[in-house]
Order: structure tokens, then sequence, then C-alpha cells
């Protein structure tokens, strides 16, 4: 077998790489929910506002990767971040965004308006129903959206290596330069099973997050 | 004590404007229910809306113990309001105990307190902690889940409850009993009650006074009895419907229609022959007869005709007595399935009270449409 002889001798490589592609993935995912998460929250309260963040996160979202690092590049470049983790981790971020604000909207949209209105009759502050009812309503909903920004980043990742930004798409980019199959192949396993692992552990996530009686809910 | 003085909500501004409430003042007294009645977009959510200011208002004053409401934060006036609405919004989220023990915990009470409070509240809603605590709402049906929306608006202990349609959801079989239980629960708790209905049957069984809007205006505001009986417009008396004399029958008591003072009463050891002699005296056709204060049953001219022992030897047993605070309705019903024609009625101990007949009814409706003949 040629795949497991080139992992056998490049072991430490492909460790580092799968190490980098996990690091940027998460920082660039991290940093999308601290910022997403919040502004879908802020703009379910401003409609005209809304229209506006979710049109500019979706033209965002439209723009091919290559493309995006390109458009970066003459922006990023005087500060000497023109190539590298700097611009994938700026890209990543910006792709994130529309299916982690996106969510996060509806899913605060979506809780019935009902227990909004008992929950601020009862003298809930915006606060207390935001934190007791309406988040943890919007969890699993805002958990699929954490799992696709996820995943697409994973295979987004990937050809950041074109940028110098590392990560499993190095063995694939160096694997196409030199027509060497195993190293490719290894490359693109990588990625998928990442990609595979990453799903599955956020779905996980989603289950130990949402609350039982939603659960019970659900089943009815 | 509720104060509303001249209010108005207008929504919109200019030529789209609508005037949702209109110049409307009454009062609510303490530990009084008052049922906002009317048909759809009357106005009267809203002004329920805005005595907790889950709406604006565009004038005049609403007043909460003394206090204009306009001074008071919205979020403290409303911890001090219980809220039950008619889609109940339990948290789905969270278990019966939290849903009820969310206000104590924003209001920071220690943690047995709310312990305590949670408990004693499930109990008063009779639904056994030890079951339900722990489960979640959509475990419970529509007439459980209600009662944890009353036990999760009494949970601050509040003098005042707003309640929006709070029993409209739920099947009428369940409806009945759950408004019996609520009745219960304010004649031990005393609550100020404001309560919006569509219902008119509702309405006469919960209130002490109806309030009746039309189009944003309050039209009248009185006891059930008197809205009944002296409806001020067509519009109230067609809202209240062409059955209202019936509906009264519902809140009046028996004690309040009966014959206290009978003639046709006999003692258990009176004689036969000296009871045919009071037949034929005063010309009756039964007597009742009494033992120890309770009446035994009946006894008629051919059961006592050819006996010589005392008439409690042939008296005939009622099978139905009827309670002193059994509603008319209640008993002219059982006199229209049954041959009897007069009913004893007695208290809870069975101690008899008097006797109750198709006239003293009728009498009693009469008196009360003695106004309203012209």
């Amino acid at each position: 077998m040629e795949i497991l002889d080139f992992i056998r001798e490049n072991f430490d490589q492909a460790l580092f790489l799968t190490w980098e592609h996990i690091w940027i993935v998460f920082l660039s995912l991290f940093i999308a929910m601290i910022t997403g998460i919040p502004t879908g929250i802020a703009i379910t309260r401003n409609e005209a506002l809304a229209k506006k963040v979710l049109n500019t996160a979706n033209i965002l979202m439209t723009v091919p990767s290559i493309a995006m690092f390109g458009i970066m590049l003459p922006f990023l470049a005087p500060m000497g971040w023109g190539l590298g983790k700097v611009p994938a981790v700026i890209a990543l971020v910006l792709y994130s965004e529309l299916p982690i604000i996106r969510n996060t909207y509806i899913a605060i949209k979506n809780v019935d308006p009902a227990l909004v209105d008992a929950g601020r009759g009862l003298g809930l502050t915006r606060w207390n129903l935001l934190k007791e009812v309406e988040i943890p309503l919007a969890i699993p909903v805002i958990l699929a959206g954490l799992r696709t920004a996820a995943v697409m980043n994973i295979g987004i990742g990937a050809i950041a290596a074109y940028i110098g930004a590392g990560g499993l798409g190095v063995f694939i980019q160096q694997g196409i330069a030199r027509s060497y199959e195993a190293m490719i192949i290894t490359g693109a396993l990588g990625v998928s099973l990442l990609a595979i692992l990453v799903d599955s552990l956020m779905a996980l996530l989603e289950r130990a997050l949402t609350s039982q009686g939603l659960k019970i809910q659900g089943r009815q | 004590m509720i104060e509303y003085k001249n209010v108005k909500k207008v929504y919109g501004e200019g030529e789209t404007a609508v005037t949702a409430v209109n110049d409307v003042s009454f009062k609510i007294v303490q530990g009084e229910v008052v049922v906002f009645l009317g048909p759809s977009g009357c106005g009267k959510t809203t002004l329920l809306r805005m005595t907790n200011k889950l709406e604006s208002v565009t004038s005049g004053a609403i007043s909460v113990g003394g206090r204009n409401i306009r001074e008071i934060d919205p979020v403290r006036l409303r911890r001090s309001m219980g809220y039950v609405i008619q889609q109940i919004g339990l948290f789905p989220n969270k278990t019966i105990f939290d849903n009820i023990a969310m206000v104590p915990r924003v209001l920071k009470w220690d943690r047995e307190k709310i312990n305590d409070r949670v408990q004693t509240l499930m109990e008063l809603v009779k639904l056994d902690p030890e079951i339900y605590s722990s489960r979640y709402p959509v475990e419970l049906s529509g007439g459980q889940q209600q009662r944890i929306g009353v036990a999760r608006a009494l949970a601050a202990d509040p003098d005042i409850l707003l309640m929006d349609e709070p029993f409209g959801a739920i099947d009428p079989i369940n409806r009945d009993q759950i408004q019996d239980e609520f009745m219960r629960l304010q004649a031990r708790l005393k609550k100020t009650i404001a309560f919006v209905s569509h219902d008119i049957h509702e309405a006469i069984k919960m209130a002490d006074k109806i309030a009746i809007f039309r189009g944003g205006q309050l039209v009248q505001y009185d006891t059930p009895e008197v809205i009944l009986t002296q409806p001020k417009n067509k519009f109230v008396s067609d809202f209240v419907g062409a059955d209202r004399a019936l509906k009264v029958l519902n809140l009046i008591r028996a004690r309040d229609a009966m014959n206290k003072n009978p003639k046709n009463i006999l003692r258990a050891d009176t004689p036969c022959p000296e009871a045919m002699k009071f037949f034929s005296e005063k010309s009756r056709t039964s007597a009742i007869v009494i033992k120890d204060d309770k009446p035994m049953g009946y006894v008629t001219p051919r059961l006592v005709k050819f006996e010589e022992g005392p008439v409690s030897d042939v008296v005939e047993p009622y099978q139905v007595f009827v309670e002193d605070d059994e509603p008319l309705r209640d008993v002219l019903s059982s006199m229209l399935m049954d041959s009897m024609t007069t009913y004893c009625v007695v208290d809870e101990n069975g101690t008899f009270k008097g006797s109750i007949t198709y006239q003293n009814i009728q009498k009693k409706i009469l008196e009360l449409y003695e106004d309203d003949t012209d």
C-alpha cells in the first residue's frame, strides 16, 4: 500500500498539518461564533438592519474561495498579511458568518410569540428572557448553523494551502504539482475524515445541549 | 385596587389611526373578580395589556394601589401582578418546577423558600408535586398546563392577577372543572382579578362584576345579576342572549327562592287520622314529614287514609334533596325530569331549611325582572 507507506514515512508532517488545519478552522469558527451569534440576536430587533446584514453575508458567501483570497491580497499585503494564515482565517470567518447569523436570527425569530408575551407579562427582563427562554430554545438551530460552518470551513481550509496557510491542503496542492498520487489521496482523505469527525462531534454536542423538554416535544 | 381614568389607546397616527380603547373609566375593588367582556376587537384585551404596560397608555391614567403606573418601572409592575394568557405560554425547555420558580428566581428568593412555594402552589392547583414537578410542559394535558400557568402567575404571591381568556383554549368539559377549581382558589386567595373573556357563561360564573365593552368603549359595568336583569341597551341584551332569564338562574341559590316557612309540615309522630284531618281542612295534597329537624319524606292522603299509627310508618322517602346553595338552574332541571313538584331544601348537615316549587322559582325571577318589564 503506497498510501500507508507515504503516511508512515511522513507521519510527523501529516500530524502537524492536521493540527494546523484544525487550528485554522476552529480559530475562525470561534471568531465567527462570538461575532455572529450576538449579531444574529441583535438583528431580530430590527427588521431593516436584518435584511441588510443577511444580504451582505449572503453575498460574501457566494464569492468563490480562491477569488476571495485574491481579493483580500491587495488589502492585506501592505500590512504584510497578503499570504499565510491571516487571510485564511479572515476568509473562513467571513464564510462562517452567514450560516451562523442566519440560523441564530431564524431560531430567535421562531420562538413562539406567546412565550415571549408570557415571559414579559410575568416581569422578565429582556436579558432574563433571552437567557432563560429564547437562547435555550434556539440552541439546536444555532448549533446546526455552527455545524454547517465547521464542515464548510474544513473544505475551504484545504484550498487555503494555495495562499500558504498550511493545513492538510498542503498535501493536495504539492501532490498535484508533483503528480504524486499517494500524497494527494492522503491529503484528501485527511480532510474528508476530519470533516466527518467534526460533523459527528457537533451532532453530539447539539444533542447534549438541547433541553430535555424540547426532545420530548420533538418525539411527539 | 385598579383604577382606570379616561383611559385611551390609539394605534397609528393621522388618517390611519385606530382607537382601540376610548375614554374608559372604572374601578376594580380589592379582592374582586372583574370580567372584561365583549366581542373581539372591543378593546378588552388591549385594556388588560395596558394594565401591566405591555401596551402603552395614549392618554388618561391607570393606577394600581393608588399609584399611577406611569411612575412604576414596567418590570417591577409586572412582577407585582400575575399574568395568565390563553396560549398558556409555559416555557417548553423548563420543567414544571422551573416554570413555576421562574419569577421567584429572578426575584432572588433563596432556594428553600422557592422549593416550599412551588410545592404549595402545585398542591393548590391540584397537581401532585411528586409526579409533576420534574416533568416538561409537553407531557401535560392542556388543562394541566393551564393549572401550572395559574400557579406560575401566583408564584411571587401578587395581589393582582391579569388573565387573558385563560380557559379559552381548554375543551368544554375540562374548562368547566378548571373554572370551578379556580373559583374555589379565589375564594381562599381573594386576589384582585381582571379577567378577559368573550364567553357570557364564563363571565356570569366567575365575575363579581362584569365590564361590557363595545368598540373600545365601556357600555355597562355592573354585577352579573344587574347585567342580566337590567341590560342598559340593546347591545348588552343581545350580547347576554335571549335566554338571560335562564342564565340568571345560575346566579340564584335555592335558599334565595325557597319558601322558608312552608305550611304543609307534619311531625314524624303525628298520628295518621290527624294527618288526614290536616289534609281535608287545609285542602292539601301532600305534606313534608320532619323528624329531628330533618326531612324524612312526604305523605299524601292516599298513604294515610286507612292507617292508625304515626305518619312515620307510612312516609314515602324523598329521592332527591336540594342543598341550599344549589343554583336554581339545577333545581329546575331536576324538576323538569321528575314528577316531583315540591323539593325539600336542606343545608350541608341535612337539616330542613324550607321547600321549593316551580312557583317559588318563577316568583323570584319575576322579582328580579320587575324593573325590566317596561
